[in-house]
């Protein structure tokens, strides 16, 4: 295999007027990396004069779909598996900075679950070691004839044979990698694809560094179909200036205390996204044996004592296994103490993958559950689209629907180890797998009702995260209107700091979606940064001061929103031009039924759904019927060439 | 004098001392150019910081063929840049791996403990790297011996 | 306890013995010092050619530090002959220095190798000083330097060689380059690495005459075409400075024999560095470390012995160390021991490589290659000479390093190799910092 370096020529067919020579902001390596697996061509892209109005991540992100993923004219967009996709993982302005959770990656495609544009984040050292070897960001395109690996080192940029990496799931690529580079820890960064993703399961992830996963709208899959086994960076040896790295580190040290003392934060501090098991079931949004039940109580074993987070968390040997700068204690290693994964090193699941690999299949087995959770790890399967069609299997064969001859085993609730062989039937698209590797959409629109009446998920193809929304409407707004296939505005972090109210009554739709709508930006900017959306959970301003502090320029909340807004309407085009009309924007049958018990029971979401969906479009400005944003909220986002292009005259 | 005290068991891995003693050290953030480095061990899991002890010997002080690394008033091995002449010897005296060289300054460079004031245990968030009175230890022999123990039947 | 030290020799072993006996005396004693030239750093001459440093840098103790000192010095004189009954040394001048106990530090010098025209005019060593001087005055821009020999000597000064501006071109009678330093592999990378950053190296050519030729000079081989350049540069070995020391009854083998306290066969006479065969820590056998941490080691234990300490040297570990165009290559210990057990990996791409030799689980000998600004191969560059320097057992290490010779930090860390090391001085007290002199001893 021949290497190319990151100088080889830019291909001749992609004329563009040169990039004008700008002093670069701080905190950015200052060039792309393009990498086209067909002509096996990697080549360098400044960017400089368009870092203000993109940043990073999800900002850069939408606006490279937006112009690289349009087919005829604008009037229609490439699909996922077409080889003109683009994959871009990209960080931001923070990653690599010593603000807590800057290890940033955002990874944007047009996503194999919904065939639409996605934006999903993961942490861990991606974005530290690509900053650190000069690059803000990795584009690629076209899909290589053979599995190939990407192998970044400073200035190195190579497309190297993976022949022996297929196969191996994500931890054990990342192994091999360590191995063949002599590297250990984080002088690697890995993000690779498991067997799911050399399968192209619809809900197969992109996983690295033992337990980050860019999870939503199967973008492993597109990994996949690129023949692109993983993404291997050298811890770089270039230096990041911040403009005022004292300001950096100060605004750090606010954003610190914040997260370490204020209630709001404060937990996720201390313990991560754990004690969500325990503070959800009482809200009625856990999720238990596939929305069947809210009741914990319906589950055999369950002891909601052992689902405290400080018990949870001593159930095993653990170890603080954060990303970059990160003083959350969120991310840990566990060593299973007991039974029959005894020794066993896994990545200790977040509240995603108690619920998915726990509560929504019926399991209460905290061994097992944490063994699964890594099994989808490391086969890159989405957790929570797993538990979705786990737990789905599995009503379905308890009613009959499913029977014993299709599946080939009998799969009941809170069966890990059987859950664990369907993991490796829809990973390797063995048998019924293969049904199931198209996504609980597909295969529930397969079989039809009234298998189908019981499955979880948007009818767009995207899958809820790990929760019951149906005591959360605001986030089953988010997620059904969202343009990414994943919640685009996200939770409440501060909502007065940008005019919300403090509180508001979930089970009002009018309330709920004029939050959602008023929320919006937030996330799509946090999102643009390289930094985790757990550490942002401190007053935007102080986000904002430290993205200031890194590059130079004077960034308010009010630019922050608009910046955030801004890119929400651009993937909103690419989602309109992928066809997803407002048609698709209802959650399915099951999702959004109402609760037969517990905290929620009796709350009916559907019959308040038109009325949401009617105040959200007026909120954000966006057009019901077509589903585009008008022109004047286009104008005023700033985006007068995005109207055009949706208006024509009429804007 | 005081000194690095590692707590290993407390480490998360997150390389922010890395980040903040380049800053101290060069002005921009560059872990390449840290004198503390976090290393894993049990593969990818525990972690622990390492840098220079202060030792007794000072192997890269007396190593110097022209005196450029003396004790600063923190009691630290420091290497005087307009005396160091980028020889290397220093960095191959030191058995404990802590003596680094730049290739664009052409100097050496190593913990000086910032003066007195080491940036590491400053931006630590988790205390596992603290500044004390105390004697200098192996702090990580035996967390890693124990931990170390779990990579080799893996690998 | 002597009351009257001599030091016959002004390099790093002597100079680190001057200062080590002021430090651990404990009544003032007298100290003359013999030396050829005023006392500088040969470490640093590649850098005074290159001409990062000005020459005033390469000196160690200067007029001043040596009154500091109270040293009675005696530059620009050779010993002729050690009288080691009477205690009395004769320089080269006839006059005498009477002793109580004498240091032997007289090092080593380059020799050239024996052909015509290998002491004519454009042709030089870099040993000394002045030879520097000679070579620095004779390189201009563009000039073609023919480097003979390609071993540790010649490689320290082909950086500066190229920096200055020169065309570079090695000769090397060995079938290889660094054979003394680096195994076959390794030598291979660096010759790759040469040929990339476009230096030529012939190996496997006998140089049969060196001529002058227009101006210029040509290198005449056994076999093969001659050789045009513009000057020569001889680094074609060195020999040990033992000849005045015939009739002294100092036992004397490939260099001056001496104890565990770096004392000769005569109890008053001590000798250290390149002069001095004592051990070598790895084998435990007698050899002769021409190296400059050698010197330093060697100077301070007879420094504190001679004023009256009991410091016993545990031995020299052979390490080396050169830049060649931003690539660190460096071997320490029992290297090419052949009975050692050795494994290697190699990573052509960064481009890196280690040789790992052990006897059983102690590591003895390493090699490393790796760029300069790898921030792992300084790191490991040390480990390796922790592990080969302690001896520390790495019992399921081995194993481990075996298979991956690139991840030496935890089998080093969880050893213990630390707190193995940790205790260890040279003297048995802390160094003490160079302060206004030139050595920290």
């Amino acid at each position: 295999m021949t290497p190319v370096t990151a100088n080889a020529p830019k291909p001749s067919k992609t004329k563009k007027a040169p990039e004008p020579a700008v002093a670069l902001p701080g905190g950015y390596a200052g060039k792309l990396l393009r990498v086209d697996l067909t002509t096996r061509k990697c080549w360098a892209e400044p960017w400089g004069s368009r870092m203000r109005e993109l940043l990073g991540g999800a900002g850069l992100g939408a606006m490279l779909l937006y112009r690289e993923t349009a087919k005829r004219g604008g009037k229609g967009n490439v699909a996922w598996d077409d080889p003109d996709n683009r994959l871009v993982l990209a960080t931001g302005p923070l990653a690599g900075l010593p603000v807590w959770g800057t290890g940033g990656l955002t990874v944007c495609t047009i996503g194999a679950g919904t065939n639409g544009p996605t934006s999903t984040q993961a942490n861990g050292f991606f974005g530290t070691n690509l900053k650190y070897s000069g690059w803000d960001a990795i584009v690629v395109q076209g899909q290589a004839r053979d599995w190939v690996y990407l192998y970044i080192n400073d200035d190195t940029v190579e497309l190297r044979d993976a022949k022996f990496l297929v196969g191996k799931d994500t931890w054990e690529t990342q192994d091999a990698l360590c191995r063949v580079t002599g590297l250990a820890g984080h002088q690697l960064s890995v993000y690779s694809i498991g067997p799911a993703g050399e399968h192209l399961v619809r809900f197969a992830a992109i996983q690295g560094d033992y337990g980050h996963v860019a999870s939503k709208n199967g973008t492993g899959a597109v990994m996949g179909k690129k023949r692109l086994k993983a993404v291997a960076i050298v811890r770089g040896t270039k230096a990041l200036r911040a403009v005022d790295p004292r300001g950096v580190l100060q605004a750090a040290d606010d954003i610190a205390h914040d997260l370490r003392t204020d209630p709001s934060a404060r937990s996720l501090y201390e313990y991560g996204t754990l004690p969500g098991v325990g503070n959800l079931s009482k809200l009625g949004v856990l999720p238990i044996r596939n929305y069947t039940t809210n009741l914990t109580a319906n589950v055999p074993g369950a002891d909601m004592a052992d689902w405290e987070a400080p018990r949870l968390r001593a159930n095993f040997d653990h170890r603080g296994h954060q990303c970059n700068a990160c003083g959350m204690h969120h991310c840990h290693m566990s060593v299973i103490q007991k039974g029959a994964h005894k020794g066993r090193i896994v990545d200790e699941p977040e509240y995603e993958g108690w619920s998915g690999c726990g509560w929504q299949i019926g399991a209460v087995d905290r061994d097992g559950i944490a063994w699964l959770a890594t099994e989808c790890d490391r086969a890159c399967v989405d957790v929570n689209e797993f538990g979705w069609i786990t737990g789905w299997v599995m009503e379905c064969m308890e009613k009959g629907y499913i029977t014993r001859a299709q599946l080939g085993f009998d799969l009941t609730w809170g069966d890990i180890p059987g859950a664990g062989r369907l993991l490796r039937m829809i990973s390797r698209r063995e048998g019924f797998g293969a049904v199931l590797a198209e996504g609980v959409k597909r295969a529930a629109e397969q079989l039809g009702s009234p298998a189908k009446d019981c499955a979880v998920y948007i009818v767009k193809g995207a899958t809820p995260r790990g929760h019951d929304h149906r005591g959360r409407w605001d986030e089953m707004l988010d997620t059904c209107t969202s343009s990414t296939a994943t919640m685009e505005t996200g939770n409440p972090v501060h909502p007065t700091e940008v005019g919300q109210p403090a509180r508001i009554n979930i089970f009002d739709g009018v309330q709920v979606a004029k939050n959602v709508a008023g929320l919006a930006g937030r996330r799509s900017f946090e999102d643009s940064l390289g930094i985790c959306i757990f550490t942002t959970r401190t007053r935007l301003e102080n986000v904002c001061r430290a993205l200031g502090a890194a590059t130079g320029w004077t960034f308010t909340v009010d630019e922050a929103i608009r910046f955030g807004r801004r890119t929400a309407a651009i993937n909103r085009a690419t989602a309109l031009r992928c066809g997803h009309a407002g048609a698709l924007e209802y959650p399915s049958v099951r999702y959004g039924s109402t609760p037969v018990d517990g905290p929620a029971k009796g709350q009916a979401v559907r019959d308040q759904w038109e009325t949401m969906l009617d105040t959200w479009y007026a909120e954000v400005g966006y057009d019901r019927k077509t589903g585009k944003p008008w022109p004047k909220t286009l104008k005023a986002l700033g985006l007068d060439w995005l109207a055009r292009d949706l208006w024509g005259k009429k804007a | 004098m005081r000194v690095l005290a590692i707590h290993p068991e407390k480490c998360t891995g997150c390389l922010r001392c890395e980040l903040a003693c380049s800053y101290v050290q060069t002005g921009e953030f560059q872990p390449a150019k840290s004198v503390i480095r976090v290393s894993p061990f049990e593969g990818h899991t525990s972690y622990a910081p390492y840098t220079c002890t202060q030792c007794a010997e000072g192997w890269c002080m007396t190593a110097c063929p022209v005196g450029a690394i003396t004790i600063n008033a923190a009691g630290a091995k420091d290497v005087l840049d307009d005396r160091c002449v980028g020889c290397k010897l220093c960095t191959i005296a030191c058995p404990y791996g802590t003596m680094f060289y730049d290739p664009g300054t052409r100097k050496a460079f190593k913990c000086n403990l910032c003066g007195g004031a080491p940036a590491c245990a400053e931006a630590c968030p988790t205390a596992a790297i603290t500044y004390e009175e105390t004697w200098t230890g192996d702090w990580l022999g035996d967390f890693a011996h124990e931990r170390t123990a779990r990579i080799l039947e893996i690998r | 306890m002597a009351q009257r030290h001599l030091i016959i020799g002004g390099g790093t072993a002597g100079i680190n013995a001057i200062r080590t006996i002021r430090e651990e005396e404990r009544e003032r004693s007298e100290i003359a010092l013999v030396a050829a030239e005023r006392p500088y750093s040969r470490m640093v001459l590649p850098y005074y050619l290159d001409r990062s440093i000005a020459e005033s840098h390469v000196y160690t103790a200067t007029p001043r530090v040596l009154a500091d000192w109270g040293v009675t010095s005696r530059i620009g004189r050779r010993a002729t002959a050690l009288d080691t009954q009477a205690g009395v040394c004769t320089l080269d001048d006839g006059t005498t220095l009477e002793y109580d106990d004498c240091l032997i530090a007289t090092g080593s010098s380059a020799v050239r190798a024996p052909v015509p025209g290998a002491d004519g005019r454009a042709v030089h060593s870099f040993w000394t000083l002045e030879e520097a001087r000679a070579v620095l005055a004779g390189i201009r821009p563009r000039s073609h330097v023919v480097l003979v020999g390609a071993g540790f000597i010649a490689f320290t000064i082909l950086n500066s060689i190229l920096s200055l501006g020169a065309r570079l071109t090695i000769v090397e009678v060995a079938p290889r380059i660094l054979p003394r330093m680096i195994d076959d592999t390794g030598a291979g990378l660096v010759a790759r690495w040469l040929a990339d950053h476009g230096v030529t190296v012939r190996t496997g050519v006998t140089l049969t005459r060196i001529e002058d030729a227009k101006g210029g000079k040509r290198l005449v081989f056994a076999s093969g075409a001659p050789l045009a350049c513009d000057l020569v540069i001889m680094a074609t070995g060195i020999t040990t400075n033992l000849e005045w020391l015939q009739g002294s009854g100092v036992g004397v083998n490939r260099g001056v024999v001496v104890d565990e306290h770096l004392r000769s066969s005569v109890p008053s006479v001590y000798a250290a560095g390149d002069v001095a065969e004592g051990r070598d820590r790895i084998s435990g056998e007698a050899a002769v470390h021409a190296i400059e941490p050698t010197a330093q080691e060697h100077g301070r234990v007879a420094g504190a012995n001679m004023a009256g300490k009991d410091v016993r040297y545990r031995g020299s570990v052979l390490i080396n160390i050169v830049e060649v165009c931003h690539l660190d290559v460096a071997s320490f210990g029992a290297w090419d021991d052949p009975k050692a057990e050795a494994a290697s990996g190699l990573m052509a791409d960064r481009p890196a490589y280690r040789k790992l030799l052990w006897r059983g689980d102690r590591l003895t000998g390493a090699i490393i290659l790796g760029p300069s600004s790898d921030i792992w191969t300084t790191n490991d560059v040390g480990m390796l000479k922790g592990l080969v320097q302690s001896g520390v057992a790495l019992g399921r290490f081995k194993a481990h390093l075996m298979a991956q010779p690139f991840d030496v930090k935890p089998a080093f860390i969880a050893s213990r190799t630390t707190s193995r090391l940790l205790d260890e001085t040279i003297l048995g007290r802390p160094a003490k910092a160079p302060g206004d002199t030139p050595v920290a001893v």
